[in-house]
């Protein structure tokens, strides 16, 4: 005898079906990882990197002991903050260009502005470094024109880093924004013109507002981006610009100290909540 | 907002200048050729309801838009109270425009709507929450002014977007197919409404539409566009009795058109029949006679010699009977050709029905002569 189950049924295990694959990649891929990574970030290691059976809260206490950490969240915070500051400016017009563009042109424009993304952010981290040393492209071509006569630092400061991680996260910014211009007509240019507003005043009070879900949407992609990015403020910065990120790296490759380096993790875990939180805060009153 | 509250602030009357708002010659041509409106020359006197109307693609919103400084002209001068305004920027324009889709902004409450055009022009915070509020009450909405445009209905987001024109007391009012996006019902309450406040506030408006009752019913002068002209101006009373080409007639109104040949000034032949019409000159050649259907009169058929000299009268015989509830159609034909004839019903229902000869009668003023049309 078979089981016989209704058509409203059979539909519903087909979706959890077809759903499972994913889930399970999803489960060992990600959610397993995260757990084992919370897990070391709780557990002592003996001098040289072995880690213990031993449960302990040392690696956060240590943490929040260091001066050096509340330096290291304070970088990451302003930095970040910059760079998602300056990708939003950068990428605003862009995005505002495209949506509006005819759509003959749209497509190609479109393809043109996240092309970037096909090369990885390392080779065009290298490619900045080119154009930034002091030997570089831009100092060479301003030393020639003689406007300077020496070079200017461009690169291993937060310069350097600012310019990199802003040049990285356009395309992330512009695809946000163009995702979030849904509401973007501009027959509400139209009116707020035929009732008396100027251009400044027509961005401001309707294009910023009718744009502002892709404008949060894309602040908290890029701001998530840049707090955990550490190949470009690594190579642009030059060892001379602390972040939660590179601190990560340091503590987990080169010090070899996992159990710190999973608690800091942690640590970024949780300004990215933070982040999530305020974003879905603010993003409800502009639904 | 009683009117005389708006009408205070407003620009005054231009003293014996019949022409308030004024389009000399205007021309939109786009770079590829295409003459969107040309040689526009409109003249509205002060406080009157000026109708564009004509099918889609004709130049009424493209006129609508250049008078509001949306679309610039290619040549030619709109002027309001003689002054030139060709190259004023929108928002320099002082003028109302309500959207056919009403434009409301989204994000703002309809207080915040109403409230924008004020804050613009610089009204002090609790002068403009009073005028905000008589313009809400003026519309027939008191109390919405917290609600989200997106929580009103498609006549109300239209009343306030109405509001949101008349609130600054603009120069003109400009209405661009405002009731196109409404159900019938509706429709018909905000045209005696627009109607009624427009009167009241002896504002000049210009009011685009496609639908020739909204522009009969509501303005005081119609003009009909065609192709990127002014095919005729008028009163509506004008447009639908005295239209001046062949296009009005049938655009404005139902017609009967058909083919006749003119054998006098005052006599053409549509097949065996010869009418009494007004050649408009013509002594002879083909030409294209018309007649509104509900201007035919049928009587059962009788003595010719008894009936009036006044009129033409001819038999006809019923081909087909169309019951519509409040009219009935019935297509005749009359000496070879087709004519469509309609009838208010009673409660006897149709009169006549198909085969039966009739006698038909109409006025020879009734029976309009075109040339070839262009």
């Amino acid at each position: 005898m078979t089981m016989s189950l209704s058509r409203a049924a059979q539909r519903r295990l087909l979706l959890w079906a077809l759903l499972l694959p994913m889930a399970v990649v999803n489960f060992v891929t990600f959610i397993l990882p995260m757990l084992r990574l919370g897990m070391i970030s709780f557990i002592e290691a003996r001098p040289g990197g072995v880690l213990t059976d031993v449960f302990t809260f040392g690696n956060y206490i240590d943490f929040f002991r260091d001066p050096f950490s509340y330096k290291l969240i304070w970088n990451s915070l302003r930095m970040s903050l910059i760079v998602t500051l300056g990708t939003l400016v950068a990428a605003y017009p862009i995005a505002l260009f495209l949506y509006r563009v005819n759509p003959v042109w749209r497509n190609i424009l479109f393809v043109i502005t996240i092309s970037p993304l096909l090369v990885s952010a390392v080779v065009r981290t290298y490619g900045w470094m080119v154009l930034l040393g002091n030997k570089g492209l831009i100092n060479g071509l301003l030393m020639s024109a003689g406007l300077i006569d020496g070079p200017i630092r461009l690169m291993n400061n937060e310069l350097g880093v600012y310019i990199g991680l802003i040049e990285i996260m356009i395309p992330y910014m512009a695809l946000a924004l163009i995702a979030g211009f849904g509401r973007l007509d501009p027959v509400y240019e139209e009116a707020a013109a035929m009732l008396g507003a100027n251009a400044f005043t027509r961005f401001y009070r309707i294009i910023v507002p009718l744009t502002m879900p892709g404008i949060l949407l894309g602040c908290l992609l890029v701001f998530v981006l840049s707090v955990s990015s550490f190949i470009t403020p690594k190579l642009l910065g030059g060892g001379r610009v602390f972040l939660l990120a590179t601190e990560v790296y340091d503590q987990a490759i080169v010090r070899l100290e996992w159990t710190q380096a999973a608690s800091t993790s942690v640590i970024v875990l949780l300004i990215f909540g933070l982040a999530m939180m305020l974003y879905t805060r603010i993003a409800r009153r502009y639904e | 907002m009683t009117p005389s509250a708006l009408r205070e602030q407003s620009p005054a009357a231009v003293g014996s200048d019949p022409a308030y708002l004024s389009l000399t010659d205007v021309r939109k041509i786009y770079p590829n050729g295409y003459r969107a409106v040309d040689s526009l020359n409109i003249d509205v006197p002060e406080g009157q309801m000026l109708g564009l109307l004509g099918p889609s693609g004709c130049g009424k919103t493209t006129t609508l838009r250049m008078i509001a400084g949306l679309i610039e002209i290619s040549s030619g001068h709109i002027r309001v109270a003689g002054r030139e305004l060709a190259q004023e920027p929108p928002h320099k324009r002082d003028m109302g425009l309500v959207f056919q889709n009403y434009a409301l902004f989204p994000h703002m409450t309809v207080a915040e709507n109403v409230a924008f055009g004020l804050q613009m022009r610089g009204i002090p915070f609790r002068e403009a929450r009073t005028r905000v509020e008589e313009a809400l009450e003026m519309v027939r909405l008191p109390g919405y002014g917290s609600r989200k445009p997106k929580e009103l209905s498609g006549g109300q987001q239209q009343r306030v977007a109405l509001a949101r024109a008349l609130v600054i007391r603009p120069r003109i009012l400009l209405l661009d197919e405002p009731l196109s996006n409404l159900d019938a019902k509706l429709r018909d309450e905000m045209r005696v409404e627009i109607r009624e406040i427009q009167q009241r506030l002896k504002i000049t408006t210009v009011f685009v539409t496609h639908d020739q009752v909204e522009a009969l019913t509501m303005c005081d002068l119609v003009g009909v566009m065609h192709k990127g002209r002014l095919a005729q101006l008028g009163t509506p009373e004008d447009i639908y009795e005295r239209p001046n080409s062949l296009f009005v007639s049938e655009f404005v109104g139902r017609t009967n058109k058909v083919r006749a040949e003119v054998v006098d000034l005052n006599r053409i032949r549509i097949g065996s029949e010869v009418f009494s019409a007004d050649t408009g000159g013509r002594r002879e050649g083909t030409v294209w006679a018309t007649v509104r259907p509900h201007r035919i009169a049928l009587s059962p058929d009788r003595d010719r010699a008894l009936m009036s000299r006044q009129t033409n009268a001819v038999r006809g015989r019923v081909l087909r009977v169309t019951y519509i509830g409040d009219i009935v159609q019935y297509d005749l034909d009359i000496g070879g050709a087709e004519f469509k004839v309609e009838h208010h019903t009673t409660s006897q229902g149709a009169r006549y029905s198909g085969g039966q000869t009739l006698m038909c009668e109409w006025a020879p003023a009734d029976m309009l002569v075109y040339g070839e049309e262009t």
